[in-house]
């Protein structure tokens, strides 16, 4: 099943494709407590999308188990989830496992 | 590489911000500046010069649509609607003069050409069927697109096609189209980005135009000097032979597109030389290099021999070797030499030559066509200098004859060429595209002359070019250019005497060049500092007097 700190390198390496789409400056740490979204959030809209997408293809790519962002009840609670790196690594490992459950 | 930051300005009917992001923030040469115009309204109101992203006359522009946005008969026909052919092509044609319209205002524009995702070809065998299927519109479309646009001159189509391919499976996210308006994936935007900067690096003067290549196991496998030639792996019935040959056909095809070859190889020259004479699958011939340097010397100090030899300078060369310390020698001595990564396996060399971008020019003139055969007019030229006692009795048998003409249509392309390519002659180092260039000439004070040089050996082509502005009782000297294919046998004072000569006869006063110093064009200053007392230095400006007169030299033959 996946773990945690192999949902924390997908999200890295997604941080990394991020990143190439800001300047130097504006990069984002590959850190658990980087912000994403919400009133301390570091993406816009548009970062948000790329977050939700990126994050989805190499979930499946890396794990071979696919993930939706954007089905309700992410969306519902999006500014929890996406508040930092950890929380959504948090909430996919969740996710995952609850599927493995099943 | 100049540090100057270009602007490029986005213009689609959906969400190009992923493509302006990969536009500001790649690393490679140039920098640009990107803004992306709001998707929202339509690209005919997106494309008015009055918009505020078009008033700072932006360098580039990139107007990226879908088809059924700009063409409402191909919206019709994915709702598989009858629509007659021809009313599609009006259509295109409509979107086209309204692209034209906009080179008044931009330096250079590129239009992708239009791709449809594969979960469009629902009918699957009437795809390619005319008025029916969708490929098959969307391939003459793209077709009338770029022969529409093929009349203006700064305006290309890119083919995007190619970006959609490359991306594989991650092309086109629907995802991404419904949570932003993105209709491909970031991969094609990546694609797009290298072959709009190799093209931008093209029109500005940064295409690379030499290919210096290894022998053993670069041009051929195996050792030449142990094995033979006639063990060499080349040709045949063999998977490596028949990769070593597509890597030469791939050369060639370079060479005829005017790019120059040439050897730097450590080897005994003679071995070396037979093997190319005579091995029968060389598809390569001695008179397709425009120099080798086939020695057991460094190969950094041969590459700056050749270098001196054909007059180019590093930031003109790609270095191609199977060695990993032959390339990393190079690329640590030479930085402005480009060391491409090279396969270790043969079978990719064809395709990574061919995936390299940087030879793209925004047009290709005879002068570019010719250019092999012009560095071997060249060697016959410094043969004979060898055999006489000086340099006038040299430049006399050289039966130098220079064509000076005004701009016109005809040579348009070519001294636009010339103007944003040539750096050490080069007085003023303006960049403008066809459409200025030729906008500046034909203002009521300006005048513009393009020279053609040759002699007994052969035509350099297009090699030169003066302008003057008049101002009251002065001339300036704008453009003052050469390439350096011709210098050193006083066509620079020819030249010089063209503007002279039409500014006397206007009456004025002084005749003046001001120079502005680049990196590159010390030696446009030193030609300027040579002249004295003709030219006096104040500053940075050179100063004739315009009762003077300034005459061609006595061995060039002027054709006015």
């Amino acid at each position: 099943m996946p773990d945690f700190e192999k949902i924390t390198q997908i999200l890295f390496g997604v941080i990394d494709e991020l990143n190439q789409l800001r300047p130097a400056a504006e990069h984002l740490d590959k850190s658990l407590d980087t912000p994403l979204a919400g009133d301390s959030g570091r993406l816009d809209s548009a970062g948000l999308i790329n977050l939700i997408v990126l994050a989805e293809q190499k979930t499946v790519q890396d794990l071979g188990m696919p993930i939706l962002l954007t089905d309700e009840r992410t969306m519902s609670q999006i500014n929890q989830v996406f508040r930092t790196i950890g929380t959504l690594a948090d909430y996919i490992n969740l996710r995952l496992n609850e599927k493995g459950d099943g | 590489m100049d540090k100057q930051q270009y602007t490029c300005v986005l213009i689609s009917d959906f969400n190009l911000q992923n493509l302006a992001g990969y536009v500001a923030n790649d690393p490679e040469f140039p920098s640009f500046k990107a803004i992306a115009a709001p998707f929202g309204p339509p690209v005919a109101t997106l494309l008015n010069k009055d918009q505020p992203y078009w008033q700072d006359s932006p360098d580039i522009a990139v107007i990226w649509t879908q088809p059924q946005s700009v063409v409402s008969a191909f919206n019709a026909l994915i709702k598989y609607e009858q629509i007659r052919l021809q009313e599609l092509l009006a259509q295109v044609d409509e979107y086209c003069s309204l692209l034209a319209s906009m080179s008044e205002w931009v330096k250079y524009a590129f239009v992708p050409s239009w791709v449809l995702p594969s979960y469009r070809s629902v009918f699957g065998a009437l795809d390619m069927k005319a008025e029916i299927g969708l490929t098959n519109s969307i391939m003459r479309m793209n077709l009338r697109l770029a022969e529409n646009l093929e009349k203006a001159s700064n305006i290309y189509v890119l083919n995007a096609h190619k970006w959609v391919e490359r991306a594989g499976a991650g092309a086109f996210s629907t995802k991404l189209w419904y949570l932003g308006k993105i209709v491909f994936g970031n991969e094609v935007f990546k694609e797009a980005v290298r072959d709009i900067k190799a093209a931008t690096r093209g029109m500005f003067g940064h295409a690379r135009k030499l290919i210096i290549v290894d022998l053993d196991d670069t041009l051929w496998g195996g050792i030449v000097g142990d094995a033979g030639w006639q063990n060499l792996v080349l040709g045949g019935h063999h998977h490596l032979g028949e990769a070593f040959v597509d890597f030469q056909q791939a050369l060639k095809s370079m060479k005829n597109r005017g790019i120059l070859l040439a050897i730097v190889s450590k080897n005994e020259e003679q071995v070396a030389l037979e093997a190319i004479k005579n091995h029968p699958e060389m598809v390569l011939k001695l008179d397709d290099f425009a120099g080798w340097r086939i020695n057991w010397q460094d190969k950094v100090e041969n590459i700056l021999e050749l270098m001196t030899e054909l007059n180019l300078g590093p930031q003109s060369a790609v270095f191609i070797d199977d060695s990993p310390v032959e390339r990393a020698r190079v690329a640590e001595s030479l930085p402005e030499v480009f060391v491409p990564d090279w396969p270790q396996d043969p079978l990719m060399y064809p395709a990574t030559l061919l995936g390299l971008r940087c030879f793209e020019i925004p047009s290709l003139s005879q002068e570019d066509l010719a250019r092999t055969t012009m560095y071997f007019s060249e060697n016959k030229r410094q043969e004979l200098k060898n055999t006489v006692s000086s340099l006038e009795e040299w430049l006399a048998r050289l039966a130098i004859r220079v064509q000076v003409d005004e701009l016109h249509p005809a040579n348009l392309q070519r001294a636009t060429q010339l103007l944003n390519k040539t750096n050490q002659m080069n007085l003023s180092t303006r960049r403008m595209s066809e459409a200025e260039l030729m906008a500046w000439a034909q203002q009521q004070h300006h005048r513009l002359w393009t020279l053609r040089a040759s002699d007994k050996f052969g035509d350099a082509g297009l090699t030169g070019i003066v302008s003057l502005e008049i101002q009251d009782r002065s001339a300036q000297i704008v453009d003052f250019i050469l390439s350096c294919r011709v210098l050193g046998r006083k066509i620079e004072e020819t030249l010089l005497s063209i503007a002279i000569c039409h500014a006397r006869t206007l009456g004025v006063e002084n005749v003046y060049a001001r120079y502005i110093p680049t990196s590159k064009n010390k030696p446009c200053l030193d030609f300027f500092k040579s002249l004295f007392p003709r030219f006096r230095q104040q500053g940075e400006c050179f100063f004739h007097d315009g009762k003077e007169p300034f005459s061609a030299p006595e061995h060039i033959e002027l054709i006015l």
